[in-house]
């Protein structure tokens, strides 16, 4: 159970993107988390793993504070939750089982790992976990040699390294084309069915929404305007979350 | 008035903004909110009025004598500027647009002419003392290579005379000289060493013919020793002073700031200049000459690096990070392998800057070629200080071919794609035989220049002197007063030569520019020979131009503009012609479309693409002879280096401190005014 309270995050240059934001997450949920562009989805899913420090408001991780935890602790946590990028963030100069074991880091020693040391069974695990992302046969590419749709996929077998119980994506399919966006999706939702890996995702378009995602909660400048169903969503709730001018679009 | 207080006064109407910047130059523009102009229009009033009344009182710049008073005509110019700028606010406050020409016209009269006449230009001096330069002219195209025998007597043989002997067949009798010896190598009968008996090539004992190196190799192996151990250095300490990395240490702003404030502070005193401190502290000789070279290349490379580093994509730090990584991990995982190819191509790159530095470096240090130049000089022995210019040239041409095509292929950065898992580096026998290859030349560096690092804990007994008197350095009037002249005299003869490099330049580069040369025969002979004859005049550093022009126009300031103009030149046509090659075809394509004819599509075409890369070009080749100029004094060329050397060779270290306290602050400054103007070019 992941229990975010008060929730607030202001920036040093005084923006405040996170307004008192407080939720609840089941394990086993797949979450998703709308709202416009700046309404602040990248700066919480940022604050549950710290990327970003919440300036105020607690987060619980099974009634462990994430927000106390101190350096070596919050690593401890951090490699229990994988996470995946809109621009995919892997070193695009390694190759694809570098970027793979990376995933690894929170697990094994510093000195094995700066000398570039994995031991037999991370070794065998990434190409497991490149099998099925169904990237077996890239292993050893440069990540840059990879197509948007196969870098996310990379990136989604770099989470599972970590053996994840939790998974933050941040519009995760948003640099990709319609047919990927599924692709990219359905894995994360087989993650979700049959690993029992809770997944918290931004999303861009409601029929994605309605697709995966097992409960919403909407943000708008920082604050939680709606939480509830997918289905939930109506029009006056499309229009209250986006805006009034707004219309639906959809997605193949 | 102070500036502040008229600020505030002034209410924003055109004809009260005019008051006001007529009163204190740039607070017009500061008022109307145009702070950068403002505060530069202050900037250079202020400076144009130090400059008009110590030009005037130092150098009788501009002296006139109207009935009792006498007083500079100087002053109408700076008077035109201050017009010109409330004339500026009233035009800004008005909404019309001012003309930014005349003010720079204005000051730059003033720069110009206080410039000419501090730095003693004679241009007469070229013609008349012409034939002073013809004798060491002749000697310079007439190098001391080659020697032959006529009647049991060695006489030096130069081109017309291996022509002539060509002709006749006897070449034979062309032998090196021994300046070609002592520059390149000569064979030479020695007693076998070890490694050879053990290669079972020779006898113990028994005489072999070995080559043994010159000038030239010792300098070539100074260069390559100084790049690695800068290297060494500066990779671990460029993470220091990067922000991004430091952001994420407890304490680490504090640690950037000193780090960054140390490497601009260091990399601000030129090798030669470190090569004054160092000899006090290990002698003079090649010990010195590295640890000159290497303390310089840290800095330099340490900021080059911490950019890089800056410059990374954040989003695979931010990637690893999430994995529960720590921060050596994310190092090495997430910053090190992006920032690979920057740093090989830095390194590259430095390693050309360091075979160029440790060509004259043996000016003071003693050691390498420049210390043979040194010696020729000394001895008015033109003929084979032009062998030593000669190899110079052959050598840093090559250095510089060799680091542009391996710079060029890692800045490509071709991914390759590999099916199967590659071999652990171990068992890769490339990388086994490039570190053998690695090791045989640090090693035959080491022995060739003859090291010996114990010299390093035994620094001489002056050496705690100079260091007390760097930290209590002289700051009494009379030193202020000298060391201030000084210094602006090096800074106005950076100006000059930087002007007349670039004015130079200009019509070289077209003449050098592949797209604009046309594709004739004759034409691709002119690319060819204006390339080239940038690349030559390149590979020599201004301390050695210097040693030319002083027996040409004399010892002193003229001397070192022209040196630095000459290299100024070089570069700048290197970088203007590239620039010209750079320009984006379409617009030109567009405006002969409109059916203009040649010179409008020059004008409107080509033109605005080139100006802004040139002016841009021109500020940083003119940090580039500050720099440069604080160093020309060493082979008389005037200016603060003289003055610096002098201090040292009295051993008046407190006031050498406040010689290179001065030279920090001025190249420092200039640096950043430097890359903040080009900044607002591009
Ligand atoms: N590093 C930062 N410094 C200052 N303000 C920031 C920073 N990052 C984000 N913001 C601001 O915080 C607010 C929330 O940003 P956030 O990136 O969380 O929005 P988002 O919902 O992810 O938007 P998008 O859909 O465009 O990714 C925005 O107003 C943004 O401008
Ligand atoms: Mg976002």
């Amino acid at each position: 159970m992941l229990k975010v309270q008060h929730l607030v995050k202001i920036y040093p240059n005084g923006t405040q993107a996170l307004r008192d934001v407080s939720f609840e997450v089941a394990d086993g949920e797949f979450l998703a988390i709308i709202g416009l562009s700046g309404s602040g989805k990248s700066t919480l899913l940022r604050c549950i793993n710290r990327l970003i420090e919440p300036t105020a408001g607690k987060i619980l991780w099974d009634d462990v504070d994430i927000t106390a935890a101190s350096g070596a602790e919050m690593r401890r946590i951090r490699r229990q939750i994988g996470m995946i990028f809109q621009q995919f963030n892997l070193v695009k100069r390694s190759s694809v089982m570098t970027n793979v074991l990376s995933g690894r880091l929170g697990y094994v020693g510093t000195v094995a790992s700066l000398v570039g040391h994995f031991s037999r069974e991370d070794r065998a695990r990434a190409l497991a976990n490149l099998a099925q992302v169904g990237l077996e046969d890239k292993a050893y590419v440069r990540a840059d040699a990879l197509s948007g749709g196969q870098q996310q996929r990379v990136g989604i077998a770099r989470a599972l390294m970590q053996n994840p119980r939790l998974i933050l994506a941040d519009e995760p399919v948003a640099s990709l084309d319609p047919v990927l966006a599924h692709s990219i999706l359905k894995y994360l939702e087989q993650l979700n069915r049959e690993r029992g890996i809770t997944v918290l995702c931004s999303l861009h378009f409601l029929d994605l929404v309605h697709r995966y995602a097992t409960r919403a909660i909407a943000l708008k400048d920082g604050q939680v305007v709606f939480s509830g169903l997918p289905h939930e969503i109506d029009d006056a709730q499309f229009k209250a979350i986006y805006g009034q001018e707004a219309e639906r679009v959809s997605i193949v | 008035m102070p500036p502040t207080t008229a600020l505030f006064s002034c209410p924003p109407t055109p004809l009260q903004v005019l008051l006001c910047a007529a009163l204190v130059p740039g607070s017009g523009q500061l008022r109307l909110g145009r702070v950068w102009r403002g505060v530069l229009i202050f900037v250079t009033a202020a400076l144009l009025l130090f400059i008009v009344n110590w030009g005037l009182v130092n150098f009788e710049i501009g002296q006139i004598t109207i009935g009792s008073l006498t007083t500079s005509w100087l002053w109408v110019p700076l008077i035109l500027f201050w017009v010109w700028n409330a004339w500026d606010a009233y035009a800004a406050a008005s909404d019309r647009s001012g003309n930014t020409l005349l003010g720079v016209v204005c000051a730059a009269v003033i720069l110009y002419i206080t410039a000419w006449n501090v730095t003693d230009i004679k241009l007469e001096r070229l013609v008349t003392r012409f034939s002073d330069f013809r004798k060491v002219a002749v000697d310079i195209v007439n190098p001391d290579l080659f020697s032959t025998t006529v009647q049991g007597e060695t006489r030096p043989c130069s081109w017309g005379c291996i022509l002539a002997a060509a002709r006749a067949g006897r070449l034979a009798d062309v032998t090196p000289s021994e300046n070609f010896g002592d520059i390149i190598g000569r064979i030479r009968e020695v007693k076998a060493s070890g490694l050879i008996v053990g290669l079972g090539l020779a006898q113990p004992g028994q005489p072999v013919r070995m080559l043994v190196p010159g000038k030239l190799f010792e300098t070539i192996a100074l260069g390559l020793l100084a790049t690695i151990f800068s290297i060494i250095v500066a990779v671990p300490l460029s993470f220091f002073a990067a922000h991004n990395i430091m952001m994420r240490v407890r304490g680490g702003a504090a640690i950037y700031y000193v780090m960054r404030t140390i490497l601009n502070a260091v990399r601000a005193v030129d090798t030669v200049i470190w090569a004054l401190l160092v000899i006090v502290w290990v002698g003079l000789g090649n010990m010195a000459g590295i640890i000159a070279l290497t303390i310089h290349s840290v800095a330099a490379l340490g900021k080059l690096y911490s950019e890089e580093i800056e410059h990374i994509d954040p989003g695979p730090v931010e990637a690893i990070t999430a994995t529960g990584a720590n921060l050596f991990q994310v190092l090495r995982y997430a910053v090190v392998p992006q920032i690979i190819p920057p740093f090989l191509a830095y390194s590259l790159l430095r390693w050309d800057i360091n075979m160029r530095a440790a060509t004259v470096v043996g000016f003071v240090a003693g050691g390498g070629i420049g210390f043979f130049v040194v010696e020729t000089i000394r001895l008015g022995a033109y003929p084979q200080y032009a062998a030593a210019l000669w190899g110079i040239a052959v050598v840093i041409i090559l250095v510089d071919a060799i680091s542009a095509r391996w710079r060029e292929r890692i800045l490509r950065d071709q991914t390759q794609a590999e099916i199967t898992a590659p071999r652990p580096w171990y068992a890769s026998l490339r990388v086994w035989s490039y570190l053998l290859l690695f090791l045989a030349l640090f090693v035959g560096s080491w022995t060739l220049l003859k090291l010996d690092a114990r010299a390093l804990l035994e620094p001489a007994p002056t050496f705690g002197r100079l260091v007390r008197d760097f930290v209590t350095i002289d700051l009494s009037p009379d030193v202020l007063e000298i060391v201030t002249k000084e210094i602006l005299v090096t800074i106005f003869q950076a100006l000059l030569a930087t002007t007349f490099g670039s004015l130079l330049a200009i019509p070289f580069s077209f003449l050098a520019a592949k797209n604009l040369t046309g594709r004739s025969l004759l034409s691709r002979w002119i690319y060819y020979a204006a390339r080239g004859l940038f690349n030559v005049l390149r590979s020599i550093e201004a301390l050695l131009y210097v040693a030319i022009f002083v027996f040409w126009v004399g010892i002193g300031p003229f001397a070192g503009v022209l040196g630095l103009a000459v290299t100024a030149f070089a570069l700048l046509g290197k970088l203007f012609s590239e620039a010209i090659e750079n320009i984006d075809p379409g617009p030109i394509e567009a405006v002969t479309a409109t059916g203009a004819n040649r010179l409008q599509v020059i004008r409107y075409g080509i033109l605005p693409q080139i100006i802004p890369p040139f002016i841009s070009y021109a500020i940083y080749q003119w940090d580039i002879s500050i720099r440069m100029a604080t160093i020309i004094g060493f082979a008389g060329g005037g200016g603060i280096g003289l003055r610096l050397n002098n201090y040292f060779g009295m051993l008046q270290y407190h006031k050498a401190g406040t010689v290179v306290l001065f030279i920090v602050v001025v190249v420092a400054l200039m640096d950043f005014a430097s890359a903040k103007l080009r900044e607002r070019l591009v």
